[in-house]
């Protein structure tokens, strides 16, 4: 029994010291983001909380169109999610709960999408974007993420689990044609799977930096990201500055995340099992 | 279990006139059509780019103006450019320095929350905001944190008497630094992929293990690692692809070009500065297709050292055992 | 089944419009900007700010529109060349460096002046300048704005302690060569330790190949970077690292501004926009104790910026009469107050704002000694490489300086990258 008591000690202390390495960043940049530039390059630096938060977050709005562009992620990150949620759930409940010719074929197919790293298709893509006319508007980052294949593979797990083939049939007896079973029973049916697909690819279209930063041309209109990093690059080591607006991108989505995490989190891991 | 979309023939009266079976594909177009839409964009955004940057890849281009054929120049080029290979080395030398501790950790963590019994809840989500925060922000607090002349980790070792670190300018400091910033964002996330495949063992292989005299070591290297392999499989190779995969934390931290002696410059990195600040988008193309052929390589790697290692477990077991019936008799 | 299948058909068909039409790319506009608004894109500092801001009022003659200006802080070149590369929100007049030649491959991309009435300036320019902005097919791609001729800067402190005469004309008696000039240099060490000519090698290269009139590469793309005109100026510059008259402080480092700050670099043969970037930023305090005379080697030109209009412009028309306006004389000549853009319209050379004596050159009216260099320049062939070409040799030059590596060794090793990298670009 002591055995097992000193194990949980230990065991929590491990845990504790891990939470304080993972949370410090954040407690660092709210300490920075709420004191002055030269206190900070002080030796001692400051360790705790300043009084300048809102000063530095005016520098930050007076910098950047900091709302614009927050504006512009979360449009993006909404249009995609929307999009994504329902493509591929309209998809994976198709391959999970339906024969039809070359099922397996094109599941295999689309298994095959995921070795394509993301990399390849930067250049072309652009070149493609660019003679729809696309460049620098926000089709470029809503459309080509539309349907991805790791949600439609995700769902498709979830959905064969989760759907009894009962309640399908029994909307076939009732005449519902294959949209209508879609609606009616697989839809309720998948939302839990549908709010974790929903906060992982709003969360990923959130942070994504590198296409936005090569697509969107027009320096007015940028995503938080890049404005973020455009920020980081006029103001360099005004770190008050930069980390206010570091802090104000940062919040809204860990807000997010600790109201609907918990689930989030074991779908994760639930999902990495299945492999 | 399916539903098969075919109607169910029911027993049809046999003076009935025998009716052409209904095309099967034509009554599975709902589902064509709910699939169609990802098969559509994967055409547009997937197939199409795949193919069209091989031809990419044989030009001298700069976006605008006309295609200029060089044949395989720009893959000569590719293989006597050392920037090209300095940047592979660093993306290598970053993964090492970021997979090998982050694996260890999270291990170690997960351990630790298999074994506690309280706060789960918060300690998963306390490992796990590290993912969810954005690459570039996390970056610039770090860039904050190692920065020569005022970093927090600088003033730390000056205060216990060391001398500062030129983390931002020195090549293995920005090696270190890029490193720690992944490690960072990802123990947190594989922790938690290991602790569900902890609790998928079943407490009985360990009960066996206790009554056959094992200790918590050898039953840690021995049972669990084994058992967990798939799953170390799994984070290791997203670990790999993710890793080789490399850009915003170097860029945000030190700039386009990798910083001082482009000690920091990754194979993304490389892509992005050839493709779109150079204006080489043959040269872009060509870089991003060796990056495939690296990604392949290295999860195939992946794949025989900790996949293939079913058999190895079997064969060992076996001679085992031979070895024991032996000296029985 | 039936009535699904309708309905699901009718679905599809709207899906296909609507993909259809998002496809199309219509609604999306190909120029950047209102379509009251002539967007201009520029890198900071490169425009006077209130002649911008009465622009940004009505663009003078076509009063109905204004110039909306986005002042570009990093990777100037990138942003207007992915902007292109993309089709889409492009600015309709862009301003170009020094390297305009090598947007000569896309001059598809711009309008051609001479059709929207740039012959009738011409007089006003400097001919070598105006030739810059014409590519090989004789379109006029874009229209002179600054220069930058090449003068010798000096501290007259330093120079009195070495028991030199400081006056304009005598110093440039004294150095009207190079090699004069780096014997003057080695008085300069010997009476006041530490003094340095030039920041690091590749100033004096940079510099001593301003002054030529041939570079790179031929008009018809024969490439002459291998010559002797090169070869010499890559030895100058070698020999006056050898002399130990380089202070070692390499470009884009700390210690470039610092030399500067703290007096090792006593004389400078540099470009006009110098004495901002250097001496007035770096060394406030030596206020008073420059000159500047004819620089060792004769007129030279380094840098100067450009303008030109894309073919997304929405009124090339009104385009052009802004450009025409702002780079006339008298408007360049406040352009040379602030932020110090040295005129391309020798008429600006008389005008009062710049003939006033400047007190950090110590009353001397440096405008004449410029204006000298300017019109004596000979004018070169940039070609559409040069940037390519000139960065390994660069390169291999700090080597030399930093590494100590053998200056046969940098130049092989200079040329075969050169080679290697045309060969990618399908130029040989």
């Amino acid at each position: 029994m002591r055995v097992e008591r000193t194990r949980n000690v230990i065991s929590h202390v491990v845990l504790m010291f891990g939470v304080v390495v993972s949370i410090f960043p954040f407690y660092w940049m709210v300490v920075m983001a709420s004191n002055t530039t030269p206190d900070i390059f002080s030796y001692p630096p400051r360790l705790v909380i300043g009084s300048h938060l809102f000063e530095n977050m005016g520098k930050v709005l007076d910098n950047i169109d900091f709302f614009g562009s927050m504006l512009i992620t979360i449009i993006v990150s909404l249009a995609v999610t929307v999009l994504v949620l329902f493509f591929d759930s309209l998809a994976a409940f198709a391959f999970a709960k339906y024969e039809f010719p070359g099922r397996n074929w094109l599941f295999g197919l689309l298994l095959a999408t995921f070795m394509i790293p993301a990399q390849l298709s930067l250049v072309p893509q652009f070149v493609t974007l660019a003679e729809f006319g696309w460049i620098g508007s926000l089709k470029a980052l809503i459309i080509p993420g539309a349907a991805n294949a790791f949600g439609i593979f995700w769902m498709r797990q979830y959905a064969r689990g989760a759907i009894p083939d009962e309640l399908i049939s029994a909307a076939k007896v009732d005449g519902a044609g294959f949209f209508r079973q879609y609606l009616t029973v697989g839809l309720p049916v998948l939302r839990p799977g549908l709010a974790f697909l929903g906060i992982f690819t709003f969360i990923n279209v959130w942070n994504d930096y590198l296409w936005p930063l090569i697509v969107m041309t027009d320096p007015n209109k940028l995503p938080l990201q890049v404005a973020l990093q455009q920020l980081n690059g006029i103001y360099g080591t005004d770190y008050s500055v930069v980390m206010a607006g570091a802090l104000m991108s940062v919040i809204p989505l860990i807000g997010v995340f600790i109201i609907g995490g918990r689930h989030f989190i074991a779908d994760i891991a639930a999902g990495a099992m299945k492999f | 279990m399916a539903v098969t979309t075919l109607p169910e023939t029911a027993s049809a009266a046999q003076d009935q006139v025998p009716q052409k079976p209904p095309n099967k594909y034509r009554l599975a177009l709902p589902q064509y059509a709910a699939i169609s839409p990802f098969f559509i964009l994967f055409a547009v955004f997937g197939a199409f780019p795949v193919l069209f940057s091989i031809w990419i890849s044989f030009h001298s281009w700069d976006g605008i103006g006309s295609m200029k054929w060089v044949g395989l120049e720009q893959y000569s080029y590719l293989l006597g450019d050392p920037q090209f290979w300095q940047s592979i080395g660093n993306t290598l030398i970053i993964w090492v320095l970021s997979t090998v501790p982050m694996l260890l950790l999270a291990l170690v963590i997960a351990n630790a929350l298999h074994n506690a019994t309280r706060f789960r809840s918060f300690y998963r989500i306390a490992y796990f905001i590290p993912n969810v925060t954005s690459v570039v922000a996390v970056t610039m607090v770090f860039g904050s944190i190692f920065s020569n002349n005022f970093g927090l980790l600088n003033a730390f070792l000056q205060s216990i008497g060391l001398t500062k670190i030129e983390w931002l300018t020195q090549p293995w400091g920005i090696k270190i630094a890029i490193a720690t910033i992944v490690t960072w964002r990802w123990v947190g996330y594989n922790a938690i992929i290991f602790l569900a495949g902890l609790q998928a063992i079943s407490n009985d292989v360990y009960e066996a293990a206790k009554v056959d005299g094992a200790s918590s070591r050898q039953t840690f290297w021995r049972i669990t690692v084994p058992l967990l392999r798939p799953v170390i499989l799994f984070t290791a190779v997203t670990s790999t692809i993710g890793g080789l995969q490399i850009f915003t934390e170097s860029q945000v931290l030190v700039g386009d070009t990798g910083g001082p002696g482009g000690s920091g410059l990754t194979i993304v990195s490389y892509l992005y500065q050839s493709a779109f600040l150079d204006n080489q988008f043959g040269y872009g193309a060509a870089i991003g297709w060796a990056l495939f052929i690296l990604i392949v390589l290295f999860s195939i790697i992946n794949w025989r050292l900790i996949g293939g290692g079913d058999e190895r477990i079997s064969r060992r077991a076996a001679r085992r055992n031979g070895k024991e019936t032996a000296d029985a008799r | 089944m039936a009535l699904s299948r309708r309905k699901f058909l009718a679905l599809g068909a709207g899906a296909g419009a609507a993909a259809a039409t998002g496809l199309s790319g219509c609604g999306s506009v190909s120029s950047l900007g209102a379509s009251n608004e002539l967007s201009m894109w520029t890198w900071v500092g490169s425009v006077n700010d209130d002649l911008i801001g009465h622009a940004e009022k009505a663009i003078p003659g076509h009063e109905n529109m204004h110039l909306a200006m986005t002042r570009i802080g990093t990777n100037y070149k990138t942003k207007v060349m992915t902007a292109l590369a993309g089709k889409s929100l492009v600015p309709d007049i862009v301003a170009i460096n020094d390297d305009v030649a090598t947007y000569f491959p896309n001059q598809d991309q711009f309008h051609d002046l001479n059709e929207l009435g740039a012959k009738d300036h011409e007089a006003d320019f400097l001919p070598w300048k105006w030739k810059l902005g014409i590519t090989p097919e004789n379109k006029m791609m874009a229209y002179p704005m600054d220069t930058g001729p090449t003068a010798l800067f000096y501290r007259t402190d330093v120079f009195q302690k070495a028991g030199i005469d400081i006056d304009p004309a005598a110093v440039a008696e004294l150095a009207p060569t190079w090699d004069a000039y780096i014997e003057l240099g080695k008085k300069l060490k010997a009476a006041v330790p530490g003094s340095a000519i030039t920041d690091n090698i590749t100033g004096i290269y940079s510099y001593a190949l301003a002054q030529q009139s041939k570079r790179y590469m031929t008009q018809d793309g024969q490439y002459i970077g291998d010559q002797d005109h090169i070869r010499t100026a890559f030895d100058l510059a070698i020999r006056v690292v050898k002399e130990g008259l380089s202070a070692n402080a390499q470009s884009g480092t700390t210690d470039a501004n610092a030399v500067v700050t703290n007096g090792k670099l006593v004389a400078y043969n540099a470009a006009v926009w110098w004495a901002q970037l250097g001496p007035k930023n770096a060394a406030p305090k030596t206020k008073g104790l420059w000159r500047v005379t004819t620089a060792p080697g004769g007129a030279g030109n380094r840098g100067g910026s450009f303008l030109a209009i894309t073919k997304y412009c929405k009124n090339p028309e009104a385009a052009f009469a802004f450009i025409s306006w702002l780079e006339a004389a008298n408007n360049q000549a406040q352009a040379f107050l602030d932020p110090v853009l040295f005129p391309s319209t020798p008429a600006s050379y008389t005008d009062s704002k710049m003939t006033a004596p400047d007190p950090f050159f110590g009353g001397q009216k440096i405008v004449d000694v410029f204006a000298a260099s300017a019109k004596g320049y000979p004018g070169a062939y940039f070609s559409p490489y040069d940037s390519i070409i000139n960065t390994p040799i660069a390169a291999e030059l700090v080597n030399v300086e930093v590494a100590g590596k053998s200056p046969d060794q940098a130049w092989a090793d200079a040329q075969r990258q050169v080679h290697r990298e045309l060969t990618r670009v399908g130029a040989i």
